[in-house]
Protein backbone atom coordinates (compact mmCIF):
# COMPACT_ATOMS: atom_id res chain seq x y z
CA UNK A 1 0.00 0.00 0.00
CA UNK A 2 2.96 2.06 1.17
CA UNK A 3 4.57 1.83 -1.93
CA UNK A 4 1.50 2.01 -4.04
CA UNK A 5 0.98 5.56 -2.80
CA UNK A 6 4.36 6.64 -2.95
CA UNK A 7 3.51 5.56 -6.83
CA UNK A 8 0.87 7.49 -6.91
CA UNK A 9 2.26 10.70 -6.19
CA UNK A 10 5.32 10.26 -8.21
CA UNK A 11 3.13 10.12 -11.13
CA UNK A 12 0.66 12.93 -9.98
CA UNK A 13 4.31 14.96 -9.74
CA UNK A 14 5.21 14.19 -13.27
CA UNK A 15 1.61 15.34 -14.89
CA UNK A 16 2.13 18.00 -12.56
CA UNK A 17 5.38 18.89 -13.60
CA UNK A 18 4.69 18.33 -16.91
CA UNK A 19 1.62 20.85 -16.76
CA UNK A 20 3.81 23.48 -15.35
CA UNK A 21 6.04 23.18 -18.23
CA UNK A 22 3.20 23.21 -20.79
CA UNK A 23 1.99 26.06 -19.19
CA UNK A 24 5.54 27.95 -18.66
CA UNK A 25 6.22 27.68 -22.42
CA UNK A 26 2.77 29.05 -23.34
CA UNK A 27 3.68 32.08 -21.57
CA UNK A 28 7.05 32.58 -22.16
CA UNK A 29 5.89 32.23 -26.24
CA UNK A 30 3.39 34.43 -25.49
CA UNK A 31 6.16 37.40 -24.18
CA UNK A 32 7.84 36.70 -26.49
CA UNK A 33 6.53 35.73 -29.64
CA UNK A 34 8.98 32.93 -30.26
CA UNK A 35 8.25 29.11 -29.79
CA UNK A 36 10.81 27.30 -28.34
CA UNK A 37 12.72 25.87 -31.48
CA UNK A 38 13.46 29.44 -32.57
CA UNK A 39 14.43 30.44 -29.11
CA UNK A 40 16.92 27.14 -28.75
CA UNK A 41 17.97 28.38 -32.09
CA UNK A 42 18.28 32.56 -31.04
CA UNK A 43 20.23 31.82 -28.06
CA UNK A 44 22.11 28.50 -28.04
CA UNK A 45 25.32 28.78 -30.28
CA UNK A 46 25.49 26.56 -33.29
CA UNK A 47 26.90 22.71 -32.34
CA UNK A 48 25.71 20.24 -29.90
CA UNK A 49 24.34 22.17 -27.03
CA UNK A 50 22.15 23.73 -29.49
CA UNK A 51 21.48 20.32 -31.52
CA UNK A 52 20.75 18.79 -29.12
CA UNK A 53 18.49 20.73 -27.21
CA UNK A 54 16.32 20.98 -30.57
CA UNK A 55 16.58 17.16 -30.44
CA UNK A 56 14.77 17.18 -26.77
CA UNK A 57 12.42 19.90 -28.01
CA UNK A 58 11.14 18.20 -31.06
CA UNK A 59 11.08 14.37 -28.90
CA UNK A 60 9.03 15.78 -26.05
CA UNK A 61 6.78 17.91 -28.98
CA UNK A 62 3.22 17.02 -28.21
CA UNK A 63 2.91 17.38 -32.12
CA UNK A 64 2.97 13.86 -33.90
CA UNK A 65 4.35 15.66 -36.71
CA UNK A 66 7.45 17.04 -34.42
CA UNK A 67 7.92 13.79 -32.72
CA UNK A 68 8.82 12.01 -35.74
CA UNK A 69 10.63 14.39 -37.89
CA UNK A 70 13.68 13.12 -35.85
CA UNK A 71 13.11 9.98 -37.34
CA UNK A 72 12.61 11.18 -41.39
CA UNK A 73 14.48 10.23 -44.32
CA UNK A 74 17.66 12.31 -44.91
CA UNK A 75 15.55 13.29 -48.40
CA UNK A 76 12.47 14.68 -46.47
CA UNK A 77 14.40 17.02 -44.67
CA UNK A 78 13.34 20.09 -46.08
CA UNK A 79 9.82 18.97 -46.57
CA UNK A 80 10.11 18.32 -42.47
CA UNK A 81 11.28 21.83 -42.19
CA UNK A 82 8.44 23.51 -44.48
CA UNK A 83 5.98 21.29 -42.29
CA UNK A 84 7.21 22.22 -39.31
CA UNK A 85 7.67 25.98 -40.15
CA UNK A 86 4.17 25.94 -40.88
CA UNK A 87 2.95 24.10 -38.00
CA UNK A 88 4.23 26.66 -35.49
CA UNK A 89 3.01 29.51 -37.45
CA UNK A 90 6.23 31.22 -38.53
CA UNK A 91 7.06 32.95 -41.56
CA UNK A 92 10.22 32.02 -43.25
CA UNK A 93 10.30 35.10 -44.81
CA UNK A 94 10.68 37.35 -41.42
CA UNK A 95 12.79 34.36 -40.02
CA UNK A 96 15.09 33.32 -43.18
CA UNK A 97 17.85 32.14 -40.30
CA UNK A 98 15.45 29.85 -38.83
CA UNK A 99 14.58 27.62 -41.51
CA UNK A 100 19.12 27.40 -42.16
CA UNK A 101 19.35 26.47 -38.82
CA UNK A 102 16.70 23.96 -38.02
CA UNK A 103 17.63 22.19 -41.02
CA UNK A 104 20.88 21.91 -40.07
CA UNK A 105 19.96 20.33 -36.83
CA UNK A 106 17.82 17.96 -38.12
CA UNK A 107 20.79 16.54 -40.72
CA UNK A 108 22.86 15.92 -37.75
CA UNK A 109 20.00 14.86 -35.70
CA UNK A 110 18.94 12.38 -38.59
CA UNK A 111 22.28 11.50 -39.76
CA UNK A 112 23.08 10.02 -36.32
CA UNK A 113 20.32 8.18 -36.15
CA UNK A 114 21.08 6.71 -39.46
CA UNK A 115 25.11 6.02 -38.87
CA UNK A 116 23.67 4.08 -35.72
CA UNK A 117 22.00 1.50 -37.88
CA UNK A 118 24.76 1.50 -40.55
CA UNK A 119 27.31 0.74 -38.09
CA UNK A 120 25.01 -1.56 -36.16
CA UNK A 121 24.74 -3.16 -39.41
CA UNK A 122 28.39 -3.42 -39.94
CA UNK A 123 29.12 -5.13 -36.40
CA UNK A 124 26.24 -7.71 -36.94
CA UNK A 125 28.31 -9.16 -40.13
CA UNK A 126 30.24 -12.12 -38.78
CA UNK A 127 33.82 -11.81 -40.46
CA UNK A 128 33.66 -14.74 -43.35
CA UNK A 129 36.76 -16.25 -44.10
CA UNK A 130 34.87 -17.53 -47.45
CA UNK A 131 34.24 -13.71 -48.31
CA UNK A 132 37.37 -12.68 -50.84
CA UNK A 133 36.63 -8.77 -49.41
CA UNK A 134 36.87 -10.04 -45.94
CA UNK A 135 39.87 -11.79 -46.46
CA UNK A 136 41.54 -8.97 -48.45
CA UNK A 137 40.79 -6.55 -46.22
CA UNK A 138 42.40 -8.68 -43.24
CA UNK A 139 45.61 -8.95 -45.71
CA UNK A 140 45.82 -4.96 -46.27
CA UNK A 141 45.58 -4.45 -42.32
CA UNK A 142 48.86 -6.55 -42.14
CA UNK A 143 50.41 -4.51 -45.26
CA UNK A 144 49.89 -1.59 -43.39
CA UNK A 145 50.66 -2.18 -40.10
CA UNK A 146 54.12 -4.49 -41.31
CA UNK A 147 55.07 -3.10 -45.03
CA UNK A 148 58.28 -4.84 -44.76
CA UNK A 149 57.39 -8.09 -43.63
CA UNK A 150 55.16 -9.71 -45.76
CA UNK A 151 53.09 -12.83 -44.09
CA UNK A 152 54.21 -16.52 -45.07
CA UNK A 153 50.94 -18.17 -45.37
CA UNK A 154 47.47 -16.94 -44.77
CA UNK A 155 47.30 -19.10 -41.38
CA UNK A 156 50.64 -18.36 -39.61
CA UNK A 157 51.95 -17.65 -36.12
CA UNK A 158 52.70 -14.52 -37.53
CA UNK A 159 49.08 -13.01 -37.05
CA UNK A 160 50.25 -12.74 -33.04
CA UNK A 161 52.89 -10.35 -34.24
CA UNK A 162 49.84 -7.70 -35.08
CA UNK A 163 47.84 -8.66 -31.60
CA UNK A 164 45.78 -11.51 -32.88
CA UNK A 165 45.66 -14.37 -30.13
CA UNK A 166 45.88 -17.42 -32.75
CA UNK A 167 46.88 -18.57 -36.03
CA UNK A 168 44.06 -17.46 -37.82
CA UNK A 169 42.39 -13.65 -36.67
CA UNK A 170 39.10 -14.36 -38.23
CA UNK A 171 38.28 -16.31 -34.77
CA UNK A 172 38.89 -12.85 -32.72
CA UNK A 173 36.66 -10.61 -34.61
CA UNK A 174 33.48 -12.45 -32.50
CA UNK A 175 30.20 -9.94 -31.58
CA UNK A 176 32.14 -6.87 -33.12
CA UNK A 177 31.71 -8.52 -36.65
CA UNK A 178 33.18 -6.54 -39.68
CA UNK A 179 32.72 -3.35 -37.82
CA UNK A 180 35.94 -4.43 -35.75
CA UNK A 181 38.64 -5.47 -39.36
CA UNK A 182 36.75 -1.71 -40.61
CA UNK A 183 38.37 0.40 -38.02
CA UNK A 184 41.83 -1.62 -37.58
CA UNK A 185 41.75 -1.58 -41.40
CA UNK A 186 40.91 2.38 -41.40
CA UNK A 187 43.42 3.07 -38.67
CA UNK A 188 46.86 1.62 -40.26
CA UNK A 189 45.30 2.78 -43.48
CA UNK A 190 44.57 6.70 -42.57
CA UNK A 191 46.84 6.89 -39.58
CA UNK A 192 49.59 4.58 -40.29
CA UNK A 193 52.19 5.86 -38.57
CA UNK A 194 50.41 6.31 -35.15
CA UNK A 195 49.23 2.89 -35.72
CA UNK A 196 52.93 1.26 -36.28
CA UNK A 197 53.76 3.40 -33.68
CA UNK A 198 51.21 2.08 -31.17
CA UNK A 199 51.47 -1.13 -32.21
CA UNK A 200 55.17 -1.12 -31.38
CA UNK A 201 54.81 0.16 -27.86
CA UNK A 202 52.07 -2.33 -27.22
CA UNK A 203 54.95 -5.15 -27.99
CA UNK A 204 57.37 -3.99 -25.15
CA UNK A 205 56.01 -0.52 -23.49
CA UNK A 206 57.84 -1.75 -20.08
CA UNK A 207 61.14 -3.35 -21.78
CA UNK A 208 63.01 0.48 -21.12
CA UNK A 209 62.17 0.44 -17.48
CA UNK A 210 64.07 -2.94 -17.19
CA UNK A 211 67.58 -4.33 -17.79
CA UNK A 212 68.49 -7.27 -19.16
CA UNK A 213 68.75 -9.61 -16.28
CA UNK A 214 65.63 -8.18 -14.31
CA UNK A 215 63.48 -8.00 -17.97
CA UNK A 216 64.69 -12.07 -18.18
CA UNK A 217 63.91 -12.94 -14.31
CA UNK A 218 60.41 -11.07 -14.56
CA UNK A 219 59.84 -13.93 -17.64
CA UNK A 220 57.29 -11.62 -18.66
CA UNK A 221 58.39 -10.68 -21.91
CA UNK A 222 55.89 -11.92 -24.12
CA UNK A 223 52.64 -10.71 -21.96
CA UNK A 224 53.82 -7.35 -20.67
CA UNK A 225 52.65 -5.48 -23.25
CA UNK A 226 48.93 -5.54 -24.35
CA UNK A 227 47.78 -7.47 -27.97
CA UNK A 228 47.51 -4.66 -30.51
CA UNK A 229 44.63 -5.71 -32.52
CA UNK A 230 42.22 -7.27 -29.41
CA UNK A 231 42.78 -4.33 -28.07
CA UNK A 232 41.69 -2.84 -31.38
CA UNK A 233 38.50 -5.03 -31.32
CA UNK A 234 38.09 -4.04 -27.27
CA UNK A 235 37.99 -0.34 -28.28
CA UNK A 236 35.81 -0.74 -31.20
CA UNK A 237 33.15 -2.17 -28.60
CA UNK A 238 33.91 0.59 -26.34
CA UNK A 239 33.77 3.04 -29.20
CA UNK A 240 29.99 1.10 -30.45
CA UNK A 241 28.70 1.50 -26.87
CA UNK A 242 29.62 5.45 -26.80
CA UNK A 243 27.80 5.63 -30.12
CA UNK A 244 24.68 3.34 -29.30
CA UNK A 245 24.15 5.39 -25.87
CA UNK A 246 23.90 8.50 -27.30
CA UNK A 247 27.07 9.47 -25.51
CA UNK A 248 29.17 10.42 -29.11
CA UNK A 249 26.20 13.23 -30.02
CA UNK A 250 28.22 15.87 -28.26
CA UNK A 251 31.30 14.68 -29.99
CA UNK A 252 29.53 14.37 -34.06
CA UNK A 253 27.38 17.27 -33.62
CA UNK A 254 29.94 19.46 -32.81
CA UNK A 255 32.45 18.14 -35.67
CA UNK A 256 29.77 17.18 -38.25
CA UNK A 257 28.41 19.97 -39.75
CA UNK A 258 26.26 18.07 -42.13
CA UNK A 259 25.30 14.31 -40.88
CA UNK A 260 28.15 12.12 -39.40
CA UNK A 261 29.40 9.15 -41.58
CA UNK A 262 30.79 5.97 -40.99
CA UNK A 263 34.50 8.60 -41.61
CA UNK A 264 33.53 10.35 -38.73
CA UNK A 265 32.68 7.50 -36.55
CA UNK A 266 36.31 5.40 -37.44
CA UNK A 267 38.31 8.80 -36.76
CA UNK A 268 36.76 8.86 -33.71
CA UNK A 269 38.10 5.10 -33.18
CA UNK A 270 41.29 5.83 -34.37
CA UNK A 271 41.73 8.96 -32.43
CA UNK A 272 40.42 6.81 -28.97
CA UNK A 273 42.78 4.46 -29.52
CA UNK A 274 45.48 6.66 -29.39
CA UNK A 275 44.39 7.96 -26.52
CA UNK A 276 43.59 4.30 -24.83
CA UNK A 277 47.37 4.00 -25.49
CA UNK A 278 48.82 6.92 -23.54
CA UNK A 279 46.40 6.13 -21.09
CA UNK A 280 47.39 2.82 -20.63
CA UNK A 281 51.31 4.15 -20.49
CA UNK A 282 50.46 6.58 -17.94
CA UNK A 283 48.38 3.92 -15.75
CA UNK A 284 51.72 1.91 -15.71
CA UNK A 285 49.65 -1.17 -15.44
CA UNK A 286 51.28 -4.31 -13.22
CA UNK A 287 50.65 -6.28 -16.53
CA UNK A 288 47.96 -7.21 -19.05
CA UNK A 289 45.41 -8.47 -16.21
CA UNK A 290 44.75 -4.95 -15.53
CA UNK A 291 42.98 -4.41 -18.96
CA UNK A 292 39.37 -4.46 -18.08
CA UNK A 293 40.29 -2.17 -15.12
CA UNK A 294 41.86 0.65 -17.15
CA UNK A 295 39.25 0.34 -19.68
CA UNK A 296 36.24 0.98 -17.52
CA UNK A 297 38.64 3.67 -16.23
CA UNK A 298 38.80 4.85 -19.82
CA UNK A 299 35.14 4.60 -20.59
CA UNK A 300 34.35 6.72 -17.76
CA UNK A 301 36.84 9.81 -18.34
CA UNK A 302 35.84 9.74 -22.06
CA UNK A 303 32.04 9.75 -20.57
CA UNK A 304 32.99 13.08 -18.43
CA UNK A 305 34.77 14.77 -21.03
CA UNK A 306 31.33 13.85 -23.33
CA UNK A 307 29.41 15.85 -20.63
CA UNK A 308 30.79 19.20 -21.36
CA UNK A 309 28.29 20.34 -25.03
CA UNK A 310 31.37 22.18 -25.73
CA UNK A 311 34.00 18.76 -26.29
CA UNK A 312 35.24 17.69 -29.56
CA UNK A 313 37.06 14.55 -28.98
CA UNK A 314 39.21 14.85 -32.17
CA UNK A 315 40.22 18.52 -32.83
CA UNK A 316 42.16 17.82 -35.87
CA UNK A 317 39.73 17.10 -37.71
CA UNK A 318 37.13 20.00 -36.39
CA UNK A 319 34.17 21.64 -38.36
CA UNK A 320 35.50 25.10 -40.41
CA UNK A 321 34.07 28.03 -38.92
CA UNK A 322 32.05 29.29 -41.55
CA UNK A 323 29.68 25.94 -41.71
CA UNK A 324 29.46 25.75 -37.99
CA UNK A 325 27.87 29.40 -37.76
CA UNK A 326 25.05 28.46 -40.29
CA UNK B 1 38.40 -33.63 -0.31
CA UNK B 2 35.43 -34.38 -3.27
CA UNK B 3 32.48 -32.91 -4.07
CA UNK B 4 30.06 -34.15 -0.88
CA UNK B 5 32.39 -32.54 1.51
CA UNK B 6 31.99 -29.30 -0.65
CA UNK B 7 28.32 -29.66 -0.01
CA UNK B 8 28.43 -30.30 3.22
CA UNK B 9 30.22 -27.37 4.22
CA UNK B 10 28.26 -25.37 2.00
CA UNK B 11 25.12 -26.24 3.08
CA UNK B 12 25.86 -25.60 6.67
CA UNK B 13 26.96 -22.28 5.81
CA UNK B 14 23.87 -20.96 3.94
CA UNK B 15 24.86 -17.85 1.68
CA UNK B 16 28.34 -19.05 1.20
CA UNK B 17 30.10 -17.55 -1.51
CA UNK B 18 31.76 -20.45 -4.43
CA UNK B 19 34.93 -19.58 -6.30
CA UNK B 20 34.48 -20.60 -9.52
CA UNK B 21 37.20 -20.25 -11.99
CA UNK B 22 36.94 -20.44 -15.89
CA UNK B 23 39.98 -21.57 -17.91
CA UNK B 24 40.50 -23.47 -21.58
CA UNK B 25 41.82 -21.97 -24.60
CA UNK B 26 41.29 -18.98 -26.72
CA UNK B 27 37.57 -18.98 -28.55
CA UNK B 28 36.42 -21.96 -26.18
CA UNK B 29 33.40 -19.58 -25.11
CA UNK B 30 34.24 -19.01 -21.72
CA UNK B 31 33.45 -15.54 -21.66
CA UNK B 32 30.06 -16.11 -23.75
CA UNK B 33 28.72 -18.76 -20.76
CA UNK B 34 29.74 -16.31 -18.19
CA UNK B 35 27.50 -13.77 -19.57
CA UNK B 36 25.00 -16.99 -19.96
CA UNK B 37 25.46 -17.75 -15.97
CA UNK B 38 24.81 -14.30 -14.94
CA UNK B 39 21.81 -13.63 -17.71
CA UNK B 40 23.37 -10.69 -19.93
CA UNK B 41 23.14 -10.15 -23.56
CA UNK B 42 26.02 -12.25 -25.37
CA UNK B 43 26.23 -10.57 -28.56
CA UNK B 44 28.89 -7.99 -27.86
CA UNK B 45 31.80 -10.45 -26.63
CA UNK B 46 35.33 -9.26 -27.76
CA UNK B 47 37.84 -11.02 -26.57
CA UNK B 48 39.19 -11.01 -23.40
CA UNK B 49 42.24 -9.10 -22.63
CA UNK B 50 42.81 -10.13 -18.95
CA UNK B 51 39.93 -11.38 -17.17
CA UNK B 52 36.49 -10.34 -16.18
CA UNK B 53 34.40 -11.29 -13.15
CA UNK B 54 31.04 -11.98 -12.44
CA UNK B 55 28.83 -12.56 -8.98
CA UNK B 56 25.69 -14.40 -9.78
CA UNK B 57 23.23 -15.31 -6.80
CA UNK B 58 21.89 -18.32 -7.13
CA UNK B 59 19.63 -20.65 -4.71
CA UNK B 60 21.35 -18.88 -1.84
CA UNK B 61 24.70 -19.16 -3.21
CA UNK B 62 26.80 -16.31 -4.30
CA UNK B 63 29.14 -17.78 -7.01
CA UNK B 64 31.56 -15.24 -7.87
CA UNK B 65 32.64 -16.69 -11.57
CA UNK B 66 36.40 -15.55 -12.89
CA UNK B 67 36.91 -16.09 -16.66
CA UNK B 68 40.32 -15.13 -17.31
CA UNK B 69 41.87 -15.24 -20.83
CA UNK B 70 42.71 -18.20 -22.93
CA UNK B 71 45.29 -16.13 -25.23
CA UNK B 72 48.57 -18.31 -25.00
CA UNK B 73 50.34 -14.80 -23.85
CA UNK B 74 47.74 -14.95 -20.75
CA UNK B 75 47.83 -18.30 -20.02
CA UNK B 76 50.58 -17.85 -17.75
CA UNK B 77 48.85 -15.55 -15.73
CA UNK B 78 46.15 -18.22 -14.98
CA UNK B 79 47.92 -19.56 -12.09
CA UNK B 80 47.62 -16.12 -10.31
CA UNK B 81 43.91 -17.23 -10.01
CA UNK B 82 44.36 -20.51 -8.63
CA UNK B 83 43.85 -20.06 -4.70
CA UNK B 84 41.02 -20.79 -3.12
CA UNK B 85 38.90 -22.30 -6.12
CA UNK B 86 36.41 -24.20 -5.16
CA UNK B 87 35.26 -25.37 -8.59
CA UNK B 88 37.22 -25.39 -11.58
CA UNK B 89 35.09 -25.34 -14.47
CA UNK B 90 36.75 -26.11 -18.06
CA UNK B 91 35.44 -24.96 -21.47
CA UNK B 92 36.63 -26.85 -24.99
CA UNK B 93 35.37 -25.77 -28.44
CA UNK B 94 34.12 -29.13 -29.19
CA UNK B 95 34.25 -28.25 -32.98
CA UNK B 96 37.86 -27.16 -32.86
CA UNK B 97 39.32 -30.49 -33.68
CA UNK B 98 42.70 -29.16 -34.99
CA UNK B 99 43.49 -28.08 -30.86
CA UNK B 100 41.80 -30.91 -29.08
CA UNK B 101 45.42 -31.40 -28.23
CA UNK B 102 46.71 -28.32 -27.03
CA UNK B 103 43.63 -28.15 -24.57
CA UNK B 104 44.26 -31.60 -23.46
CA UNK B 105 47.81 -30.76 -22.44
CA UNK B 106 46.22 -27.41 -21.12
CA UNK B 107 44.06 -29.48 -19.04
CA UNK B 108 46.55 -32.10 -17.63
CA UNK B 109 48.59 -29.44 -16.69
CA UNK B 110 45.85 -27.84 -14.69
CA UNK B 111 44.85 -31.13 -12.81
CA UNK B 112 48.48 -31.57 -11.72
CA UNK B 113 48.48 -28.43 -10.00
CA UNK B 114 49.20 -28.21 -6.25
CA UNK B 115 47.20 -25.22 -5.16
CA UNK B 116 44.19 -27.14 -7.71
CA UNK B 117 44.57 -30.27 -6.37
CA UNK B 118 40.99 -32.05 -5.07
CA UNK B 119 39.49 -29.07 -6.93
CA UNK B 120 36.48 -30.56 -8.58
CA UNK B 121 36.18 -30.02 -12.04
CA UNK B 122 33.70 -29.40 -14.64
CA UNK B 123 34.49 -29.57 -18.53
CA UNK B 124 32.06 -28.33 -20.81
CA UNK B 125 31.95 -29.65 -24.11
CA UNK B 126 30.80 -26.23 -25.39
CA UNK B 127 29.63 -25.15 -29.24
CA UNK B 128 27.25 -28.60 -29.14
CA UNK B 129 25.12 -26.41 -31.65
CA UNK B 130 27.64 -26.84 -34.45
CA UNK B 131 27.32 -29.63 -36.73
CA UNK B 132 31.26 -30.47 -36.40
CA UNK B 133 31.12 -30.19 -32.80
CA UNK B 134 33.05 -33.56 -31.31
CA UNK B 135 30.12 -35.07 -28.94
CA UNK B 136 31.07 -34.94 -25.27
CA UNK B 137 31.73 -38.88 -25.36
CA UNK B 138 34.36 -38.33 -27.81
CA UNK B 139 36.08 -35.69 -26.01
CA UNK B 140 35.98 -37.52 -22.88
CA UNK B 141 37.77 -40.06 -24.41
CA UNK B 142 40.44 -38.06 -26.17
CA UNK B 143 41.47 -36.72 -23.18
CA UNK B 144 41.87 -39.90 -20.51
CA UNK B 145 39.09 -38.12 -18.46
CA UNK B 146 38.43 -41.44 -16.94
CA UNK B 147 42.17 -41.38 -15.48
CA UNK B 148 41.16 -38.67 -13.00
CA UNK B 149 41.07 -40.50 -10.00
CA UNK B 150 41.86 -37.74 -7.06
CA UNK B 151 39.06 -35.20 -8.13
CA UNK B 152 35.66 -35.44 -8.62
CA UNK B 153 34.72 -34.70 -12.44
CA UNK B 154 32.20 -34.35 -14.93
CA UNK B 155 32.12 -33.61 -18.55
CA UNK B 156 28.97 -32.22 -19.79
CA UNK B 157 27.83 -31.05 -23.56
CA UNK B 158 26.58 -27.57 -23.72
CA UNK B 159 26.54 -24.43 -26.29
CA UNK B 160 27.09 -21.16 -24.44
CA UNK B 161 25.36 -19.77 -27.38
CA UNK B 162 21.94 -21.01 -26.96
CA UNK B 163 22.43 -21.48 -23.55
CA UNK B 164 21.52 -25.22 -24.14
CA UNK B 165 23.04 -27.01 -20.51
CA UNK B 166 24.20 -23.59 -19.21
CA UNK B 167 22.08 -21.66 -17.10
CA UNK B 168 21.57 -21.77 -13.60
CA UNK B 169 18.53 -19.47 -13.12
CA UNK B 170 15.78 -22.34 -13.96
CA UNK B 171 17.73 -25.41 -11.83
CA UNK B 172 15.53 -27.27 -10.35
CA UNK B 173 17.03 -29.91 -8.13
CA UNK B 174 13.71 -31.66 -7.70
CA UNK B 175 13.87 -32.95 -11.30
CA UNK B 176 17.62 -33.49 -11.33
CA UNK B 177 17.01 -35.78 -9.27
CA UNK B 178 13.66 -37.37 -10.02
CA UNK B 179 14.34 -40.91 -10.92
CA UNK B 180 11.31 -40.50 -13.71
CA UNK B 181 14.01 -39.51 -16.40
CA UNK B 182 16.37 -41.85 -14.37
CA UNK B 183 16.38 -44.09 -17.41
CA UNK B 184 17.08 -41.89 -20.34
CA UNK B 185 20.19 -40.91 -18.45
CA UNK B 186 21.62 -43.49 -17.28
CA UNK B 187 21.56 -45.00 -21.01
CA UNK B 188 23.79 -42.23 -22.00
CA UNK B 189 26.27 -43.41 -19.49
CA UNK B 190 29.48 -44.30 -20.43
CA UNK B 191 29.96 -46.85 -17.77
CA UNK B 192 33.38 -47.35 -18.32
CA UNK B 193 34.20 -43.93 -17.68
CA UNK B 194 35.97 -44.75 -14.90
CA UNK B 195 35.71 -47.78 -12.02
CA UNK B 196 33.72 -44.85 -9.78
CA UNK B 197 31.34 -43.62 -11.85
CA UNK B 198 28.56 -43.26 -9.90
CA UNK B 199 25.26 -45.17 -11.24
CA UNK B 200 23.37 -42.34 -9.91
CA UNK B 201 25.08 -38.89 -10.67
CA UNK B 202 22.52 -37.18 -8.84
CA UNK B 203 21.02 -37.94 -5.51
CA UNK B 204 19.70 -35.06 -4.21
CA UNK B 205 22.66 -33.68 -2.47
CA UNK B 206 25.17 -34.11 -5.49
CA UNK B 207 22.45 -32.30 -7.99
CA UNK B 208 22.71 -29.39 -5.51
CA UNK B 209 26.03 -28.77 -6.64
CA UNK B 210 26.40 -29.39 -10.02
CA UNK B 211 23.14 -27.82 -10.13
CA UNK B 212 24.37 -24.90 -9.00
CA UNK B 213 26.53 -24.88 -12.41
CA UNK B 214 25.64 -27.02 -14.62
CA UNK B 215 21.41 -27.18 -13.89
CA UNK B 216 19.75 -27.34 -16.76
CA UNK B 217 23.11 -29.27 -17.63
CA UNK B 218 22.05 -32.46 -15.93
CA UNK B 219 18.71 -31.89 -16.81
CA UNK B 220 19.79 -32.17 -20.40
CA UNK B 221 20.71 -35.77 -19.31
CA UNK B 222 17.28 -36.17 -17.39
CA UNK B 223 14.98 -34.48 -19.71
CA UNK B 224 14.60 -35.96 -22.58
CA UNK B 225 13.15 -33.54 -24.31
CA UNK B 226 16.53 -31.04 -23.88
CA UNK B 227 19.00 -33.26 -24.48
CA UNK B 228 22.35 -33.37 -27.30
CA UNK B 229 23.41 -36.82 -28.44
CA UNK B 230 26.33 -38.44 -27.20
CA UNK B 231 26.42 -36.58 -23.79
CA UNK B 232 28.47 -38.26 -20.76
CA UNK B 233 27.90 -37.63 -17.51
CA UNK B 234 29.91 -39.37 -14.84
CA UNK B 235 30.30 -37.93 -11.49
CA UNK B 236 33.56 -39.81 -10.24
CA UNK B 237 34.24 -40.00 -7.05
CA UNK B 238 37.80 -40.43 -7.02
CA UNK B 239 38.19 -41.31 -2.85
CA UNK B 240 35.30 -43.15 -1.70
Amino acid sequence: MKHFLRMFVQVCLYFYCKCLWRCLKFVVRKLTGRCELQRICYNTKPGAARTMKIEASLKGSKSKRLQTSVSVHPDAIEKTIDDIMELKRINPDINPQLGVSLQACLLQIVGYRNLVAEVEKLRREPYDSENPQHEEMLLKLWKCLKPNSPLKARISKQWCEIGFQGDDPKTDFRGMGLLGLYNLVYFAEWDTGIAQQVLSDSLQPKYSQFNKAEWEKKKFDKAIGYSFAIVGINITDLAYNLLVSGALKTHFYNVAPEAPTLTHFQQTFCYLMHEFHKFWIEEDPLDIMEFNRVREKFHKRILKQLQNPEMALCPHFAASESLINM
Amino acid sequence: MGLLSILRKLKSTPDQEVRILLLGLDNAGKTTLLKQLASEDISHITPTQGFNIKSVQSQGFKLNVWDIGGQRKIRPYWRNYFENTDILIYVIDSADRKRFEETGQELAELLDEEKLSGVPVLIFANKQDLLTAAPASEIAEGLNLHTIRDRVWQIQSCSALSGEGVQIKDASPARLCSPEGKDDGEAKFSKGTAGSVASSPCSSSEGLVWGLVSSSACRGIFHPSRRFDGEVSSLALGER
